[in-house]
């Protein structure tokens, strides 16, 4: 009880700061007229536990692309529906709230990607804590190259459960879809790349020639 | 040595006239009484001995510390470096190899959290490209990528913590183009695709 207190009470006073900020994020970079209407927006995620970096992100993405203030809206307005997607859908496969914005940000990537929400569900509760982005992320890669939903959630679950660390996931998506360059079919591709559990192929790493000249960018990264 | 002339000490003496001695003893008195002459001319004051500048020395008053330094600092100084030729070159060598190893490639240091991304694009018309995206807030301009080899192929490497991030590539300032070598790419809600590129960490 006096945890959440004391996150009421965090909230009431960071909210005011928040929405400070945002609005200096997005003044000059959206149309005037579309600020309000994105700002509140932005403060019902917050207001709901939700993350705001996607909506921020959303409405500087409109004003770059210099697209009319309405449409703006109308986008941001479509991430926040991911997001609350997101957070259901992670309840339902049943993490407990406060639920982490990592976590839900995923998730809305993941349906963005197109994966059915039925899938990411079954994924997320096979997995069940965090972090689940290399999962969903691997899983989304093989369904945009046509690998079936349900196999390719299948084979990142089982991956997981045969000691494949999370963090080699997307490894062993590249590993089927390699499969598939070589001529199996997709059926066969996961059949190879299951049995070789838990051992996936390795992907290259970076040498510091590979960088030479690399540089951050300017503004820090959210 | 030789031997003066008695008859010169009488003259000079007073003993005897100049008229007394020959010509030749007569020249070389009037050289001497010159010489006599020059000398006498000589400073009146008291000789100045090296002791009597030592102790005038010692008997200046001492200056401040901050002079003493100030003078210390602006005296010219002579120093002697006594070097032997096998040391110098074993030196030189140390110094090479610490310039080429520590600072040559030019690549930044990694955090523990962060990765590489590259990007890559072929725009054979294009007089600039940038790649603008989530990491960067959708800023135009701010991560150019270059054409090195002036060959058509843009490339841009950049340090980004890891994570997951959408962009675009931004022709001549105003062309927004999806990267068509990402394999993955999802809709931006405008209209258009962005392309997502996943970082991974360097450090792994």
């Amino acid at each position: 009880m006096t945890r959440w207190v004391t996150l009421a009470l965090a909230g009431c006073l960071t909210l005011p700061l928040a929405a400070q900020s945002v609005h200096g994020r997005l003044a000059g970079r959206i149309p005037s007229d579309a600020i309000p209407t994105v700002d509140s927006l932005i403060q019902f995620a917050a207001q709901e536990g939700l993350p705001t970096e996607p909506l921020i992100q959303k409405a500087l993405e409109g004003g770059a692309k210099h697209v009319a203030g309405p449409r703006i809206v109308a986008a941001v307005q479509v991430s926040l529906g991911q997001l609350r997607d997101a957070r259901d859908l992670l309840v339902r496969a049943g993490d407990q709230p406060p639920l982490l914005a990592s976590e839900l940000t995923t998730v809305a990537w993941a349906l963005r990607r197109g994966l059915p929400a039925p899938v990411i569900e079954r994924v997320a509760a096979a997995l069940g804590r965090p972090p689940r982005a290399a999962a969903l992320h691997a899983v989304a890669d093989l369904v945009a190259h046509r690998f079936d939903p349900d196999s390719a959630a299948a084979l990142i679950v089982e991956a997981v459960q045969d000691g494949v660390p999370r963090a080699r996931l997307l490894d062993v998506s590249t590993a089927a879809l390699q499969q598939v360059q070589r001529g199996h079919t997709r059926s066969e591709a996961l059949a190879i790349v299951r049995r070789q559990f838990p051992n996936v192929p390795a992907p290259s790493k970076p040498t510091r020639g590979n960088f030479a000249g690399a540089r951050r960018p300017a503004t820090p990264a959210p | 040595m030789n031997q003066i002339d008695s008859r010169i000490h009488q003259v000079l003496d007073g003993e005897l006239g100049s008229d007394a001695v020959p010509a030749e003893l007569g020249r070389a008195v009037a050289q001497l009484r010159a010489a006599a002459t020059l000398l006498a001319a000589a400073p009146s004051g008291p000789a100045v001995s090296l002791e009597s500048r030592v102790m005038a020395e010692i008997r200046r008053p001492s200056l401040s510390r901050a002079r003493r330094l100030m003078r210390w600092l602006v005296t010219p100084r002579a120093i002697i470096f006594r070097v032997r030729p096998a040391w110098s070159l074993a030196f030189a060598a140390v110094a090479a190899a610490l310039t080429l190893f520590t600072a040559g490639d030019g690549a930044p240091e990694l955090a523990e959290h962060e990765g590489i991304a590259q990007f890559v694009g072929r725009f054979p018309e294009a007089q600039s490209v940038h790649v603008v995206g989530t990491f960067n807030d959708w800023r135009p301009g701010s991560i150019a990528l270059v054409d090195q080899d002036h060959d058509g192929v843009w490339r841009a490497t950049v340090v980004l913590p890891a994570g997951t991030y959408e962009y675009m590539f931004v022709v001549d300032g105003e062309r927004w183009v999806p990267d068509h070598l990402a394999e993955r790419l999802v809709a931006d809600d405008f209209g258009r695709e962005n392309s997502i590129v996943i970082v991974r960490p360097a450090r792994r």
